[in-house]
């Protein structure tokens, strides 16, 4: 591209950004059309719902609204789902496009060259994925200054419980050089006691899975409070069994009529791959090595958090390079059919062992995963189902982000 | 679906032991059954609790919630609970959530009242 293209190029990107400064969520669609019209394209952006089935339009003024896509079986669903840009068409006029917030999965971005095709550059695609990432991180930015993304992305009301928890939780996904995290929380319009946190700073990963006993909002107001709790005690600099100490006597004090919560806290070097962790009553987490089932981590026992239990030891275990953790909630093993059949532990490892042949990214294995688990059981299910996946990859991290991006990285991961 | 039931039996053994004896699913829906009939149990003198769960083909974190609650309510006033006879689904939950080594366990309904009954009155 010569630089009169590239100029054109960063002159959208500036449009966009200044833009954003004073732009309602409702703005973002239209601002981000009207700054790559100067490079002979036009957007529509396209947002997952919480349940992570279908891509939503942003509806735009003066422009019709086309339906939803489903994720499963269409191109821009493989698109979401692979993290890849993929053509739309043969002639080069079209292509979908992923959109990301760090490795967050968004939604996609859909590119049409209205005039015919766009010619003098040779990594459109790229350029384009610029443009999709800019935008995801405007949304990730912009979503919390009004409802409008919110409501686009919910194909019904929130219960408070879901509201309030939603808001605490950190991205689903995030990704760094060593290792992904990422997870999925069912029924995501009414989830009320199970709740994750994690934390990537520097070579440490720190990760927690919760369930906190009983339902609705008296449960999640508990999960608030554990997660608070441990996340307070974690950067004032203290330990797996500080963390679970404050969770405990906030528990208590909060909550006098015994609401306790299960969970597991664990820290991973990703340098080394030593992963300590304690387990507070919950599932033992999986543990995958070369794509199968390996063992279950089922030391560093103690009581539920909320009841204080002096006799903790931490456990470690350590990591070998690509290997994965899943860790989860009662709710997916505990699905029933109506006739009884428990999901089940075996189930859940059978069903990772398959996605990881696939080579899926981890968000979209996580996906894949809580489907099966509220496909399963029949009407509403009976209790929040969370899944966590830590892969200790850097490979594995690379699918997590939009393909064409990964070439213009340092060679030496490309 | 039918709407899983819960129901209650007491019983008093010996004096100031209550054998709460429910039947059913212990689940969010339900515990309160259990609690109510726990309430009254305390209430009338009966601190020594024992919870035959023979006929309790399930329970949730509602009924794990509630033994704890027991357990604490009942070792505050220099009671106690004991849960006797779990079946297996219930005995699994009571281990995957730690929560056995809380709650004291007996194999047998018999067992938990003598050990209910043998326990010294506290001193005046």
């Amino acid at each position: 591209m010569n630089e009169a293209g590239q100029l054109r190029w960063l002159q959208a990107v500036r449009d966009i950004l200044d833009r954003s400064h004073l732009g309602t969520p409702q703005d973002l669609a239209g601002s981000v059309n009207a700054a790559v019209a100067q490079l002979g394209l036009r957007t529509r952006i396209w947002l997952v719902d919480y349940e992570q089935t279908a891509l939503w339009p942003l509806p735009e003024p003066g422009r019709g609204t086309p339906e939803p896509i489903p994720v499963d079986g269409t191109l821009p669903g493989r698109v979401f789902a692979r993290v890849a840009s993929m053509p739309a068409d043969n002639d080069g006029r079209r292509w979908w496009v992923p959109m990301v917030d760090g490795t967050d999965r968004m939604g996609v971005v859909e590119f049409e060259a209205p005039d015919g095709p766009v010619a003098d550059v040779p990594d459109l695609v790229r350029h384009c994925e610029l443009i999709a990432g800019l935008t995801g991180h405007l949304i990730a930015t912009v979503t919390h200054r009004g409802d409008h993304l919110h409501r686009v992305r919910r194909t019904q009301p929130m219960s408070t419980a879901a509201e309030l928890l939603w808001r605490l939780l950190p991205p689903l996904t995030s990704s760094s050089e060593r290792v992904v995290m990422s997870a999925v929380l069912q029924p995501c319009y009414e989830v009320g006691g199970d709740g994750f946190d994690y934390a990537l700073d520097g070579t440490t990963a720190q990760i927690v899975v919760l369930d906190a006993a009983g339902r609705g909002l008296r449960a999640g107001l508990a999960c608030a409070v554990a997660l608070a709790a441990i996340r307070a005690a974690r950067r004032a600099g203290r330990g797996l069994s500080d963390q679970a100490r404050m969770a405990d006597a906030a528990l208590f004090e909060q909550f006098p009529d015994t609401r306790f919560a299960t969970a597991v806290l664990a820290e991973l070097d990703v340098e080394a791959g030593r992963l300590r962790y304690i387990n507070a009553g919950h599932p033992p987490p999986l543990l995958l090595r070369g794509g199968r089932f390996v063992h279950e981590l089922d030391r560093g026992r103690r009581l539920p958090l909320g009841i204080a239990d002096a006799s903790v030891q931490v456990a470690e275990e350590m990591l070998e390079p690509d290997d994965r953790l899943l860790l989860y909630t009662d709710g997916v093993t505990e699905a029933r059919t109506a006739t009884g059949d428990r999901f089940g532990r075996n189930r859940l490892a059978d069903l990772v062992e398959r996605h990881e042949t696939a080579g899926l990214p981890a968000p979209e294995t996580l996906r894949r995963l809580a489907h099966a688990v509220i496909r399963h059981q029949p009407g509403t299910p009976a209790d929040d189902a969370t899944l966590m996946l830590v892969h200790w990859s850097s490979p594995a991290a690379l699918t997590t982000v939009p393909k064409a991006g990964q070439q213009h990285d340092n060679g030496s991961r490309a | 679906m039918i709407e899983p039931i819960l129901t209650v039996a007491t019983a008093a053994p010996a004096p100031g032991v209550t054998v709460l004896s429910p039947a059913g699913e212990i689940d969010h829906d339900s515990h309160h059954v259990l609690g109510e009939a726990a309430e009254t149990a305390l209430r009338q003198g009966g601190e020594r609790l024992v919870i035959d769960l023979t006929e309790v083909t399930f329970c949730d974190s509602g009924g794990l919630s509630l033994f704890v609650g027991l357990h604490k309510r009942t070792t505050a006033v220099d009671g106690e609970l004991r849960l006797a006879c779990p079946q297996p689904q219930v005995l699994a939950v009571l281990h995957a959530t730690n929560l056995d080594r809380l709650l004291v366990v007996h194999d047998t309904v018999a067992d938990a009242v003598r050990a209910a009954s043998s326990r010294p009155d506290p001193a005046p």
